[in-house]
């Protein structure tokens, strides 16, 4: 049988398979050492949303400057765009050596520049007017790059998020926007969040183009995202991606979703993105299990490595605290050791 | 109210002369008052009618406060000469001014000694330490009004606070107007603390009577010793450090007066003196004859010239002779340092009838006999007429009391600081000496008196204070005066 | 030679750094085709084109979380809010994402946002804000008021070239009030220094912004009376020059710390307590602050009047420390 791979090589999707196991074990690893009180303050999985977090991001052109966005829930998605795991795990870990040197937590770090993408902050919806300005600036620069920005259903709501995608979409700017719908924000369902019927509606409020996919199918998700950076990086201006998903675990390590009807998560686990991928991939012949289980002993392989790196880092220096706060004292001028 | 001497801030009305609706012409005498330095009799401003009495007899009030307003025939209120600060109420209205009782009344004990020794007041710059009160302090911790351009003087009266110089009453330790006094602000006290001064003894001129930067500068810069480091100056009461007093309560037995600012100035001198100086009295014989037999010669020519000729001049002639041979004994001290006055000023206490008073005769060491006489009479004259100057009663370097007025045989006079000796002259008495002559020793009936010089142990030694008398002695019996 | 108007100062230090950097422009509301609404962005769009003098929707959100953006690319955006008192509707972004981005993450992020404060204009209480408090305790960000038009112009000029981000206050009664004869060459005032407006050595007064005039007319009537005042011209408020205020002090030993702003939690509070921490052993008298009632600013001119400090309650304040 055949699938549309939508221009992806054999490479590609074995590459997009290891971004996919990569998230999913790294995350599981954390768990782990946030059982072993090795993780320093919440721990948030995106178990089930991994799919459209390495599939939208993967459809970025990193060389070309590229920019994605994280929320919470896509560790997957800085991953494809270079992201290290010891320096995931290091930022979980609170440890002296992480990108943020132990002041900011989880996936908070990444500049775009330099990086490729760049962590958000928590007040949600703030990062879409900063997302636009990025993109903003590489127009000023003369530079054609694409931002992809994901925001949640429940951050859609947000005064920023409309006024960003209001001023983004008048400007005209390449911004992609993943509207990662799951269902819940933390306990409150979507339902409760908007009465529009369909989250991708919302792009009319600023007249910008829209699209709905299941986020669980990994290269339909991908295409989306494809015809939506193509067409920003063509003038076309902004995108709104509604791709429907579920958080199959509570919105953090201390959260039991009990809220969630567990019809609705027995129904989502079945849609599994990965399972569903990897058995795409297998009956249309392209892959084969033990490639996968390969994969999978590299991923493990890298996250234990990852995990000795971060383990053997130090805390950081408490007479650092007062530094950094301004140019001038050259604290991030100055390299570690 | 006028200001009777540059640190002065507030005065008594002692006596009205006039009742409201009396005619009053213009220089004639209005009122009575009483201050620190000066009792005085103040004259009418301008002619017209006395139409109001704002301050009554016995209330203190701040200088430049307005006490009564004349009216012109025909026209309204004169105005103010100055506007009206906010005048601190009569004794009446603060504190009672007898000290508060013991819990339980315990019987009149011994006093203990005081717990800590009050400084002397802040002297005056040398040569003219201040002598107000008769052998007491002067009666205001040193300084004048230090120039501030910018004190309103006289203030706006809905910011201004009264000035608190040496109050009539006792103070709370804990009122705002008494921390501000004693504890000034950071600046000042650091300043004290690094100049060994202690606030307590500076005027001051800021609000509730604060000590200001101005007023510690001013204050040090001035040729006067620095103030020893003292615990807060012996205006404030202290009932910790007083004997358990005696309470008094009207009935058959006992009648109550208030005491005078006069009297209440003198109290606190005397005990502050002898908490400050190491009393000693030494005791001379000495015969006056000689000064007897030309008193006697001039008495009548000095009548004539108005000069009562009585045996005071002839004594400061000798004490001048004196103290330029032993000059230590007309010095002052702090807790460092001596110092010598340049000049002879002599204070001679006047008995007064409503207590005494130590004018000054100033540079007695440029006067004869005739100039010192003139000079005694009219201090005297103007002592008991109330007509002194807040600079006579300032800058004596020595005091003469005359403890024999009544024919006492000699006395213990208390030191008026920041002096260091006062001499007291006994009644001078014919009585049977032995004399010794080249035909042997001879009975013989002279007129002797008995000097008593009580001066300062910490500064004078007996040897020199013995030295010092019998100089004077041999002066005096020498017999060689100027005229 | 020519006098220029503060706000002109504003518009020069603009337009000059526009030219000399090409990363430089300017966002905001109708500040390209209108000119900017007090018209200090006249003729930039005609000279730099509508890419560098952006207009933007009414979105402070959106102006402020763009420029930080474009920042972290290497941009130096000027951020317009149309009244400063419209930096309210951005505080979220500007405080939590843009001020701590660099302490954060170590990602500089040198935006100037800058628009016209404060009262004296009957603009009543959604047009007066005199905002250097709000911000002072997040921090990450640099505040800067400048009360002169040449302080106006270098002040800019430092806070465009500054690799974190600046709030750069103007105060709007000011605008076409001062004009003064300023240098042709380039020059920059430095963040963080203070500038001593006027000598003295009986009493210090702390000011900043439209509040200098004020304690120029309070100085010169109290030198009439002998007094001799110290006039110092903060300039900035974050970082600000706490040396020249305790060496001031130590000087005269008696402070007013004059703003516009209301009196409770006002930036004076912050400069009082340094001050009693740090020139505790040199104060003759309290440190009092002089500032506008704990109120909205309100709009008729009587009401308006009483609310602001002026000189009257100015004097009324130097007259009593200095009888203290």
């Amino acid at each position: 049988m055949t699938i549309d791979t939508h221009g992806l090589t054999r490479e590609n999707l074995l590459e997009i398979d290891y971004f996919l196991r990569l998230t999913r074990t790294l995350e599981e690893r954390l768990v782990a050492l946030f059982r072993q009180a090795k993780v320093i303050g919440g721990l948030y999985r995106s178990l089930g949303q991994e799919g459209e977090s390495v599939a939208a991001a993967y459809a970025l052109d990193y060389a070309l400057g590229d920019v994605v966005q994280p929320l919470i829930r896509n560790m997957g998605s800085i991953l494809v765009a270079g992201a290290k795991p010891a320096d995931i795990i290091k930022q979980y870990m609170a440890k002296g050596d992480s990108p943020t040197r132990g002041r900011e937590l989880n996936i908070h770090f990444g500049h775009p520049a330099r990086d490729g993408f760049i962590g958000q902050i928590s007040m949600l919806g703030d990062m879409i007017p900063v997302m636009a300005g990025i993109v903003l600036a590489g127009r000023m620069q003369k530079r054609n790059l694409v931002g992809m920005a994901f925001i949640g259903d429940g951050a859609s709501s947000t005064g920023a998020f409309y006024e960003g995608m209001n001023f983004a979409t008048v400007q005209r700017l390449p911004l992609v926007v993943v509207l990662e719908n799951n269902g819940y924000a933390y306990s409150t369902p979507t339902s409760k969040q908007s009465a529009v019927k369909s989250l991708a509606d919302k792009a009319q409020a600023f007249g910008c183009a829209s699209e709905t996919v299941d986020g669980n199918d990994v290269l339909a998700t991908y295409a989306a995202a494809k015809r939506a950076v193509e067409r920003g990086r063509e003038g076309g201006g902004v995108t709104l991606i509604e791709a429907k998903t579920f958080r199959m675990k509570g919105h953090a390590e201390h959260d039991n979703q009990s809220y969630v009807p567990q019809a609705l998560i027995e129904e989502w686990s079945a849609k599994d993105p990965v399972v569903r991928f990897e058995a795409a991939l297998v009956e249309a012949g392209i892959a084969t299990a033990a490639e996968f289980e390969s994969i999978q002993s590299r991923v493990r392989r890298e996250v234990d490595a990852a995990t000795d790196e971060a383990e053997r880092s130090p805390m950081p220096r408490p007479e650092e605290a007062g530094m950094g706060l301004f140019a001038g004292d050259g604290y991030w001028e100055a390299k570690e050791g | 109210m006028p200001q009777m001497g540059e640190s002065i801030a507030e005065g008594t009305v002692v006596k009205w002369l006039k009742k409201p609706g009396e005619k009053v012409e213009r220089d004639e005498p209005l009122l009575e008052i009483s201050t620190d330095k000066v009792d005085a009799e103040i004259p009418s401003p301008a002619s017209g009618t006395l139409a109001e009495i704002l301050a009554q007899e016995g209330q203190t009030v701040g200088v430049n406060s307005v006490v009564a307003r004349i009216t012109a025939a025909g026209e309204a209120a004169a105005p103010a000469p100055t506007p009206a600060a906010h005048a601190p109420s009569a004794p009446a209205a603060q504190a009672p001014s007898a000290p508060p009782p013991p819990a339980p009344a315990a019987p009149p004990v011994a006093p203990p000694p005081p717990p800590t020794t009050p400084p002397p007041p802040a002297p005056k710059p040398a040569p003219q330490p201040e002598a107000a009160a008769p052998t007491g302090q002067p009666s205001n911790p040193a300084t004048q009004q230090p120039s501030n351009p910018v004190t309103p003087q006289p203030r706006d009266p809905e910011t201004a606070q009264p000035r608190d110089p040496a109050p009539a009453q006792p103070r709370d330790p804990d009122s705002l107007d008494e921390r501000r006094r004693t504890k000034s602000s950071p600046l000042v006290r650091k300043i004290a603390q690094e100049n060994n001064v202690d606030i307590s003894r500076i005027q001051g001129s800021g609000v509730s009577g604060r000590v200001t930067k101005n007023d510690i500068i001013d204050f040090m810069q001035r040729p006067s010793p620095a103030a020893t480091q003292q615990p807060p100056a012996a205006e404030q009461p202290a009932p910790a450090s007083r004997p358990a007093a005696m309470t008094f309560t009207p009935g058959e037995n006992n009648r109550i007066e208030p005491l005078s600012v006069m009297r209440k100035k003198i109290a606190q001198h005397m005990v502050l003196s002898k908490q400050t100086s190491a009393h000693v009295t030494t005791v001379f014989e000495v015969d006056f004859t000689n000064i007897d037999k030309l008193r006697r010669r001039y008495k009548d020519a000095y009548a004539e010239r108005g000069a009562k000729l009585t045996f005071l001049p002839f004594v400061i002639q000798a004490i001048v002779a004196g103290l330029r041979e032993f000059p230590v004994i007309n010095a002052s001290m702090d807790e460092s340092s001596v110092i010598y006055h340049r000049d002879l000023n002599i204070g001679i206490a006047v008995a007064l009838e409503w207590g005494l008073i130590v004018p000054v005769v100033k540079n007695a060491d440029e006067k004869n006999i005739l100039g010192l006489s003139k000079a005694i009479n009219d201090l005297g004259e103007r002592a008991r007429t109330k007509k002194l100057t807040p600079d006579d009663v300032q800058g004596g370097t020595f005091t003469i009391t005359n403890p024999g007025i009544y024919g006492g045989l000699f006395g213990t006079p208390i030191i008026n600081q920041p002096q260091v000796a006062i001499l007291g002259v006994g009644g001078v008495k014919k009585r049977p000496v032995v004399v010794e002559t080249k035909e042997g020793d001879v009975i013989a009936i002279r007129s002797m008196c008995i000097l008593s010089l009580t001066f300062d142990h910490r500064l004078i030694d007996g040897a020199i204070a013995d030295q010092f008398m019998a100089s004077v002695r041999a002066f005096i019996e020498a017999g060689q005066f100027t005229l | 030679m020519a006098e220029t108007t503060y706000l002109d100062a504003i518009r020069e230090a603009m337009i000059e750094e526009m030219r000399r950097d090409p990363r430089v422009f300017l966002i905001g509301e109708d500040v390209g085709a209108y000119g900017g609404a007090f018209k200090t962005s006249a003729g930039m769009i005609e000279e730099f084109g509508a890419e560098r003098v952006i207009d933007t929707p009414i979105s402070e959100v959106a102006i402020v979380g763009a420029a930080s953006g474009a920042a972290l690319m290497g941009m130096r955006p000027i951020a317009e809010m149309q009244f400063i008192d419209f930096i309210t509707c951005a505080y979220d972004i500007l405080v939590n994402f843009t001020a701590t981005s660099r302490y954060r993450v170590g990602s500089p992020c040198p935006i100037v946002i800058r628009g016209p404060a404060g009262g004296g204009t009957h603009g009543g209480p959604f047009h007066s804000l005199n905002p250097e408090a709000m911000f002072m305790n997040r921090p990450g960000l640099k505040i800067v008021a400048p009360g002169t038009a040449y302080d106006a112009k270098g002040l800019l000029k430092a806070a465009v070239r500054d690799d974190d981000p600046v709030l750069f206050i103007e105060h709007k009664y000011l605008y076409r009030r001062i004009k003064e004869e300023l240098p042709t060459e380039d020059y920059i005032v430095p963040i963080g220094k203070a500038n001593v407006r006027r000598s003295g050595s009986d009493l210090t007064i702390i000011t900043w912004g439209s509040m200098i005039y004020v304690a120029d007319d309070a100085a010169a009537e109290l030198a009439k009376d002998g007094v001799s005042v110290e006039v110092i011209d903060l300039r900035s408020i974050i970082p600000f020059d706490e040396e020249a205020i305790l060496n001031s002090v130590a000087k005269t030993n008696r402070v007013i710390i004059l703003h516009e702003a209301p009196l409770t939690g006002g930036a004076g509070a912050e400069f009082a307590a340094r001050i009693a921490e740090k020139a505790f052993d040199y104060l003759d008298a309290p440190i009092k602050r002089v500032a506008a009632l704990d109120v909205p600013t309100p709009y008729s001119p009587p009401l308006e009047a009483a609310a602001l400090p002026d000189k009257a309650r100015l004097l009324a304040a130097a007259r009593e420390l200095l009888a203290y």
